[in-house]
């Protein structure tokens, strides 16, 4: 039913218009407010978890702190470290605990391929993609906050462009993100709080689309009623 | 004890005892017959009194076809440590318990039967402690194959 008030209101005049600012507000305060599942498995867990949540590089300030130690109450989980044969099936439970929208991010070589691990070893998964959806990568060994805080701007702007209610349970393609030389924490954090403050109001009748829509609707208003 | 004296009296004990070379710790060789015997001349003799279990693993030379056991031994009263190697066969191992001695052995010995293959002889509970329990081979021994292991491209 709730799947299907998307095709329903389009119907309507004016009704895209809805849908898509609903999108645009679903999307930013999901992009803004990402909690992340305290879960670290090797040593990226204390650049990524522990490094990036302290005062230095303060990842509060961008929505995502709220580290959860139950699943049900977080939707980003950060695969920190190589994961073993045995823990496998309990990365598994865990990400099926956790509640849509979930997002991952594998950080540092372990997660993505088996990293130092990769060959003549009887224990790793040879990438955690092998048992969950990934969403962005962030390669290293391990990655430096930088690089964390650039894959974490990835994925804000992965779940800003990509989703829309239209088309639930539909996944955008996993996206590896590397960063790029002479970027500076200054420049990404700087980057981060532009895109915050440009989210702050949400513009409906920015996008062309939602143009279009516009237009039809105040000639709609314009038009003389049918009513005798 | 520093490390000469306490070598001597360790083969004034047990005459079959030998140095191990490569080491950086007080080191014998005995062995594996008398072994349990021995490990408890160590534990209670007031001179040696290696009254702590520090490490018990295994290593395996396949080359040589032989298993060595490697005791890690403390003793908190004298402040000394002794590293005790001891050789057994390849093919049909078999090693003495020591859980009797210093009951920490006991997990120590099935890590290493979980991961050797090594039974272990009176041992009180002998199961796998790391892997799952069906799992098959022993993956430490340099002959392990996995149908996950990926093999290094040359």
């Amino acid at each position: 039913m709730v799947d299907n008030i998307p095709g329903i209101v389009e119907n309507f005049p004016g009704g895209s218009i809805l849908v898509t600012t609903i999108d645009s507000i679903i999307n930013a305060s999901r992009a803004n407010s990402l909690w992340p599942l305290g879960f670290g498995t090797k040593c990226c867990a204390i650049e990524m978890l522990m490094a990036t949540g302290a005062s230095h590089q303060d990842i509060s300030r961008f929505g995502a702190e709220v580290v959860r130690g139950s699943t049900r109450q977080a939707d980003l989980m950060i695969v920190a470290g190589a994961i073993v044969r045995k823990m496998a099936p309990r990365v598994r439970l865990l990400y099926e605990q956790m509640a849509e929208p979930r997002y991952v991010i594998a950080t540092g070589a372990c997660s993505i391929c088996g990293g130092p691990f990769q060959y003549n070893s009887y224990h790793i998964v040879h990438g955690v993609d092998e048992i969950i959806p990934v969403d962005v990568y962030v390669p290293g060994c391990p990655p430096r906050p930088e690089a964390f805080f650039w894959g974490l701007l990835a994925l804000q702007r992965l779940i800003k462009e990509g989703e829309s209610i239209r088309r639930p349970d539909i996944r955008r393609k996993p996206v590896m993100a590397s960063l790029p030389q002479g970027i500076t924490m200054d420049d990404i954090q700087g980057e981060m709080r532009r895109l915050l403050e440009e989210q702050n109001v949400v513009n409906v009748a920015e996008s062309a689309e939602n143009k279009i829509w516009t237009k039809r609707l105040k000639e709609w208003m314009r038009k003389p009623s049918s009513k005798p | 004890m520093d490390a000469q004296a306490l070598l001597q009296a360790i083969t004034g004990v047990n005459p079959a005892a030998q140095e191990r070379p490569n080491t950086n710790v007080p080191a014998v060789q005995v062995p594996v017959a008398g072994l349990h015997a021995f490990l408890q001349v160590l534990r209670d003799d007031p001179r040696f009194s290696f009254d702590f279990l520090l490490d018990h693993t295994a290593i395996d030379w396949m080359a040589d076809g032989k298993f060595e056991l490697v005791y890690q031994l403390f003793s908190t009263l004298h402040g000394h440590t002794l590293m005790v190697g001891v050789l057994i066969e390849r093919e049909q191992p078999l090693a003495p318990t020591v859980s009797d001695l210093w009951p920490i052995a006991e997990w120590q010995e099935r890590e290493v039967y979980d991961l050797f293959g090594i039974p272990y002889d009176d041992h009180p509970d002998l199961r796998r402690l790391f892997l799952e329990d069906d799992w098959t081979g022993y993956p430490l021994r340099k002959d392990y194959q996995d149908k996950n292991m990926l093999q290094r491209p040359q």
